[in-house]
């Protein structure tokens, strides 16, 4: 029993160390982190966002992708996520400077998005897929977000931004469009955004499999 | 009892008879006001979270369900689902047992219970524009943090009411000794305010930079379970089983030191949910052996819940308590083996981003937690109201519905999401192969859904006739109960 | 950076320091002397060990 307070006294200190090492250290060590200049183009790794890309975290946050789909390539042994194309190399810290919140995610209900930009350029098929994902992938269990575009009827000329390819039952009726609204616009514009395939010194890229 | 003034509170000197006034059903009924509105809000959060969490495992097999409306979307109930049932129900239903067990093991009436008033109005604000704001898109997707930084402040204030009261009770108790349980709730009140405090300024306020916020969510989320509901639930599980059985823990100094070893691994536990993520490897390995290391303070408890058990498993025939807190108990053991298991690496690839994941949140959360918290209210309620519960058909029904529907659900889960890991791992198998898998269990999961909803519709009706006293009034006052023989079997 | 600091800090300072005392009052204050004894402070002359205090409803 006399040792009781010996017991105590090491849970206490190593406590406080949770806190240490948890909290205070990521807050300094990766928290002073800064992007990577770039010699040849002047830049930085990982590069600068537009505008309207940083508006879409804002989208994405608020429509609860992250539920979902996870933005971050594990090394091998630990995963084949590499081998799975999700991504060139594991992602590290300095890949997630210029995120705000963090969109790590822990479910893989969808596909991991680390690399969609790179995946998918094309800005149609995002709006087609989010207008509607069974018409790009008929046994996709992710919701439509119709709720973000809007249908209207054609004035003259269709709209340069509608929504191209919809058809089936999915298609606006005739003489109608659809067209993405700002929301949508930042969404995709973020989505596009996504490419962690730049170099960085700390996390070479492995060798390929064959 | 005198009136205090809050000032003098904090001063005992000034306090002439507190300690005189003893009687357990005072203390009991001085309780009243404060616990049954934390309970009753709880109990309606309970239902509506219940309500979004069915909506949204729908959603996951029938994406096209309820798919029209912002608001109804995935991605913003599931979120609503979450923090109405940790906050609003889990958390609500902590503090009323919380301050019950407060004022009994302190010996002393509940005073100040204007303070815990304001506190469950705030407490039940908060939670409301918080589910409100996250429907209506100002989620912050930071999981378990999801209410938006409008919300997080008022929750905080209430908070406040009730770390102050736990401090004011603490210093007017009467003499001797303090009970292992009042350690547990003693530390959770106070770790509560510190982890919530740190994750709303580090994350939202003045967010940090880059993937540290990952640690900072995950070091907070898992403490959450752990420095928060875990103390709650274990210091309602001492206190039920012995009280209910008539007889002391089995070692108490067992239950003291795994008290202790619970702070000393746990709040190392977070990152093991971002086992190869963007983090120094340090810090991962650390929190993998911390959470191997659970097994610890795990085992203590359930050798000492056991041992305490021991020739009295009969009373979980004739005791609604008994049944619901072992229930938890014993879920406690199994949920937190298979978390330190879940830490392992080689496990962990299997398992990370997959519904098994899900399936052991909720065994935490409900089969561990929310099962202690109906077995303490099937205790506590009638020592408040003077009334005992109307209907043991109600209390079996309940019963027999939760406990299936949790066990259907991370029995599905967990299978489902062990087949959804090997196709997510496996290179050759493609991800369509791992939606595939996992859709039957997750349907069957849609339907543990109702079981648990049916179970809690069961409650709350139950609940809402002992506070309208409608029906059938037992003989004597419920708190004095008769010693009672252990009665036939009559489940 | 500093309401950050002033956090992280002040937070490892409260904490270490409330959990110091929490140690250092419950030695002294006897709480640990008699942990056999302790157990049984739950119950009383109303509701002594060996007596259950709680059962079904009668179903009458």
């Amino acid at each position: 029993m006399n040792k009781l307070p010996l017991i105590f006294l090491g849970v206490f200190l190593t406590f406080a160390s949770s806190w240490v090492g948890l909290v205070v250290y990521p807050y300094f060590a990766l928290g002073r982190m800064q992007p990577l200049p770039d010699e040849d183009t002047g830049g930085f790794f990982p590069p600068s966002n537009p505008g309207l890309a940083v508006a879409g975290q804002r989208v994405y946050a608020a429509n609860g992708c992250v539920y979902c789909h996870s933005q971050q390539v594990r090394r091998a042994p630990l995963s084949t996520d590499i081998e799975k194309g999700l991504g060139p190399r594991q992602t590290v810290a300095r890949d997630y400077l210029r995120a705000q919140p963090v969109f790590l995610g822990t479910m893989r209900t969808g596909p991991d998005l680390t690399n969609i930009g790179v995946r998918q350029p094309d800005a149609n098929w995002h709006h087609k897929h989010l207008y509607e994902p069974q018409t790009v992938t008929d046994w996709s269990v992710m919701p439509s977000f119709r709720y973000l575009y809007r249908m209207q009827e054609i004035q003259g000329q269709p709209s340069a931004n509608a929504v191209k390819g919809l058809s089936g039952p999915h298609a606006p009726p005739p003489g109608f469009e659809v067209v993405p609204t700002d929301e949508a616009n930042a969404l995709v514009a973020y989505l596009l955004s996504l490419k962690r395939n730049y170099p960085l010194p700390e996390s070479p890229e492995p060798p390929v499999k064959k | 009892m005198k009136p205090h003034s809050l000032i003098s509170s904090f001063n005992p000197a000034n306090e002439p008879d507190t300690l005189a006034s003893h009687e357990r059903a005072e203390i009991d009924a001085s309780t009243r006001l404060p616990v049954l509105l934390f309970f009753s809000s709880a109990i309606f959060w309970l239902l509506i979270g219940s309500l979004l969490g069915l909506i949204s495992a729908w959603k996951m097999t029938h994406p096209w369900f309820l798919d029209q409306m912002a608001w109804l979307t995935f991605g913003r109930l599931r979120p609503a689902h979450l923090n109405a049932v940790i906050y609003g129900w889990a958390s609500a239903a902590g503090i009323g047992v919380g301050l019950w067990l407060m004022a009994r093991l302190c010996r002393i009436p509940l005073i100040h219970s204007k303070l815990l008033i304001s506190a469950a109005i705030f407490w039940n604000l908060g939670v409301f524009v918080g589910v409100l704001g996250i429907l209506a898109g100002d989620s912050r997707s930071i999981e378990w943090l999801e209410f938006p930084g409008y919300a997080t402040p008022i929750l905080f204030v209430a908070y406040a009411f009730i770390g102050i009261w736990a401090i004011i009770m603490f210093r007017f108790r009467k003499p001797g000794h303090v009970y292992v349980s009042q350690w547990y709730l003693f530390a959770a009140f106070l770790w509560f305010p510190w982890l919530y405090a740190t994750a709303n300024i580090l994350l939202i306020w003045q967010p940090i930079q880059g993937s540290a916020q990952g640690a900072v969510n995950w070091w907070f989320a898992h403490n959450v379970l752990g420095l928060w509901f875990t103390p709650i639930g274990l210091a309602s599980a001492y206190y039920m089983i012995p009280k209910v059985i008539g007889r002391p823990i089995h070692s108490y100094y067992l239950s003291i030191l795994g008290f202790w070893s619970l702070a000393l691994f746990y709040s190392w536990n977070g990152m093991h949910h971002l086992i190869g993520g963007p983090f120094p490897a340090w810090m991962i390995s650390a929190s993998v052996v911390a959470s191997i290391m659970m097994f610890i303070p795990v085992v203590t408890v359930a050798i000492n819940h056991h041992m305490t058990m021991r020739g009295h498993f009969d009373a979980l025939k004739w005791s609604p308590t008994l049944r619901f807190t072992v229930f938890g108990a014993m879920t406690y053991t199994v949920v937190s083996l298979q978390g330190s298991s879940m830490a392992i690496p080689s496990l962990n690839t299997l398992t990370h981003f997959t519904d098994y994941t899900i399936g052991h949140a909720h065994l935490g959360l409900y089969g561990f937690f929310s099962m202690m918290m109906f077995g303490a209210m099937y205790y506590i309620v009638p020592r408040l109201t003077g009334w005992e519960w109307p209907s043991a058909t109600a209390i079996r029904w309940h019963f027999w519905l939760v406990a299936s529907g949790i066990i259907l659900m991370v029995g599905s889960l967990s299978l489902g999401g062990v087949l959804q890991g090997l196709a997510l791992y496996d290179p050759q198998v493609s991800f369509r192969s791992s939606l595939d898998y996992a859709t039957p269990f997750r349907m069957v999961r849609g339907i543990s859904g109702f079981l648990l909803l049916a179970g809690h519709l069961v409650f709350a009706g139950h609940f809402a006739v002992m506070l309208l006293k409608i029906g059938r009034r037992r003989e004597g006052p419920a708190l004095f109960a008769e010693p009672s023989k252990p009665e036939a079997a009559t489940v | 950076m500093t309401a950050g600091f002033l956090l992280l800090i002040g937070g490892l300072v409260f904490l270490s320091g409330s959990a110091l005392f929490a140690f250092y009052w419950s030695v002294k204050d006897g709480q640990l002397d008699n942990l056999g004894e302790a157990a049984k402070t739950i119950f009383d002359d109303g509701e002594p060990i060996g007596a259950a205090t709680d059962k079904f409803p009668s179903r009458k």
